[in-house]
């Protein structure tokens, strides 16, 4: 083979991952579009059933109570643990510029508007999510959401509806409850591990914040929450194929969810970073 | 006499695979009809174009008279109240107990209130050979020929003049098939229901069906009076009853398509 084969070869080929690499590009945008509109469509849905009556408050209690109360401990860790690093943390940074008084602040400012709803949501959506695309996505390959429906039982009123609900208005709480558990998780450490004062910390923890920071930080969770029920019952909803696609169902049903929370999180923070 | 149900060139695939291509069949009320066929031939796909939780793609299906491949989801709703269907599978609910599951239309959508469902749950629960010890445990503690009669006493729970049976004797020891096949000749003879019931077992499509129709190919290749099966000549037909391994029936391998 000469070499202006060999060039006109590689000419060709490279002409060929360029195109291979747009069509692939092209598609992935494509099936983009197209899962937005199905997941659209499958909310829309969900949303024209579940304002109808009859409303099955049997299975809002049960779900209220599994996000609610069920996640509670895992929230409470997470939050107790953050909190303290973030003491601990700030102190190795502010302790530098003298300014260790400013701790107290630091920790009830990143814990109420960004660290509680965040990683609540994250690990929420760990235990919740997985939980809800696996139990929906196994009735939908037993053939139990077709019973439902040949049970004069709306499937999106009976099993969606209650979900989202429950994950719009249990998040908020969890999240309430998360910066609650952070902040004193950063008073232990400063006042047992760096030797504040615990009065003159709590002043300084309360004095600065903001009621903003506070429910900025709910809306959040409320939108977090949303969408853990939102991909959990979507992928579990449409998963097919027996245990293995039970499985993978599980796994987008996490994965998507958690990409969302931060892409969710960024947009609302800089939304209500306009507002102060 | 209208049919109750009427189907007409119904076609469905699911991409390259052709399960139904062309099937005409009606059933008249108060009519038990069985459909026989080998496994993978599209009975309970058929089943579910029927019901409107599949969607066929091309033909018609009539129930009343009415075209079901239109009907909006409130009429779908509407129609399948006075359904009842044992799935293939059974189909409970894992996370009631089996009382709640026979109960369940009961409770969930005419709104009865606990108690009474509860007592004819427990009727319908012995009428399949079951007792009360059963009623307060959990779908995953009891055998699954204990889930199918279960899931045929949700079936028949709420006396729907339609009753649809995927295999409703599979899995069962002979006694409880003609337990079985005896209760739905009641439904059917007692309540005036329609009947279609899909099954492997001869002994028990002869026992329940008034009519028989077998499934080949996608298209319906023979039905008929029940007694007359053992008389007909159509050679496909026999060696479906016959269970015989040589005949026109050919076992549809992956390996005919390699050679
Ligand atoms: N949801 C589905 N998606 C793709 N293929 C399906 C689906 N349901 C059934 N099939 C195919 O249709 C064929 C008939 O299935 P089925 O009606 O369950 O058979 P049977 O007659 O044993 O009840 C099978 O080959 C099966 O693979
Ligand atoms: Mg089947």
């Amino acid at each position: 083979m000469t070499d202006r084969d060999k060039t006109e070869e590689n000419r060709i080929k490279r002409k060929k991952t360029v195109t291979t690499l747009l069509a692939n590009i092209g598609r992935v945008f494509l099936d983009f579009l197209a899962s937005t509109g199905r997941v659209t469509l499958f909310l829309f849905q969900a949303l024209s059933q579940g304002f109808r009556p009859p409303y099955y408050l049997h299975q809002i209690l049960r779900q209220v109570w599994e996000i609610g109360y069920l996640s509670l401990p895992v929230v409470g860790l997470t939050a107790l643990f953050t909190g303290m690093v973030l003491a601990l943390q700030s102190y190795t940074g502010f302790s530098r510029f003298n300014a260790e008084n400013v701790i107290a602040n630091v920790v009830v400012l990143s814990m109420t508007r960004e660290l509680g709803p965040v990683l609540a949501g994250l690990m929420v959506s760990g235990r919740i999510g997985a939980a809800m695309a696996a139990e929906i996505g196994t009735m939908r390959v037993t053939e139990q959401i077709d019973a439902l429906t040949t049970l004069s039982t709306n499937p999106q009123k009976y099993l969606i509806a209650p979900r989202l609900l429950a994950g719009v208005t249990m998040l908020p709480l969890l999240v309430l409850v998360a910066d609650s558990i952070g902040v004193f998780g950063g008073y232990l450490v400063s006042v047992y591990r760096l030797g504040f004062n615990p009065a003159l910390y709590l002043q300084q923890t309360f004095d600065f914040m903001e009621i903003q920071d506070v429910t900025s930080g709910l809306i959040k969770a409320a939108f977090f929450g949303f969408i853990i029920a939102l991909m959990g019952c979507y992928h579990g909803f449409n998963s097919k194929g027996g245990a293995q696609g039970v499985g993978k169902a599980t796994t987008y049903a996490v994965v998507s969810s958690s990409i969302l929370i931060l892409i969710t999180n960024y947009l609302l923070t800089s939304l209500l970073f306009e507002q102060g | 006499m209208t049919p109750k149900f009427s189907l007409k060139h119904l076609h469905k695939s699911f991409g390259q695979k052709h399960v139904l291509q062309g099937v005409n069949l009606e059933i008249f009320p108060g009519e038990s009809m069985v459909i026989i066929g080998g496994s993978g031939t599209g009975k309970s796909v058929l089943l579910k174009c029927l019901l409107g939780l599949l969607h066929a793609d091309k033909g018609s299906i009539q129930m009343d008279g009415q075209e079901i491949l239109k009907e909006s989801s409130t009429q779908q709703e509407q129609r399948l109240q006075d359904i009842g269907v044992l799935f293939q599978g059974s189909a409970l609910f894992d996370s009631l107990t089996v009382w709640e599951n026979v109960a369940f239309r009961l409770i969930y959508a005419q709104h009865m209130n606990r108690k009474e469902a509860k007592l004819i749950a427990l009727q319908k629960l012995a009428s399949v050979g079951l007792n009360e010890s059963v009623a307060n445990l959990s779908p995953a503690e009891i055998s699954g020929g204990m889930q199918r009669r279960v899931a045929l006493a949700r079936a028949i729970a709420t006396q729907p003049h339609v009753l649809f049976f995927d295999e409703p004797t599979a899995g069962l020891d002979p006694i409880f098939s003609s337990v079985i096949n005896d209760l739905i000749r009641g439904c059917v003879n007692e309540l005036g229901a329609t009947a279609l019931t899909i099954t492997h077992d001869m002994k028990s499509a002869r026992a329940v069906g008034d009519r028989i129709a077998m499934l080949y190919d996608g298209k319906i290749l023979w039905c008929g009076p029940a007694d007359e099966i053992d008389t007909c000549d159509n050679p496909y037909v026999q060696q479906f009853i016959h269970g015989s391994a040589t005949g026109p029936i050919h076992l549809e391998t992956d390996l005919q398509h390699v050679a």
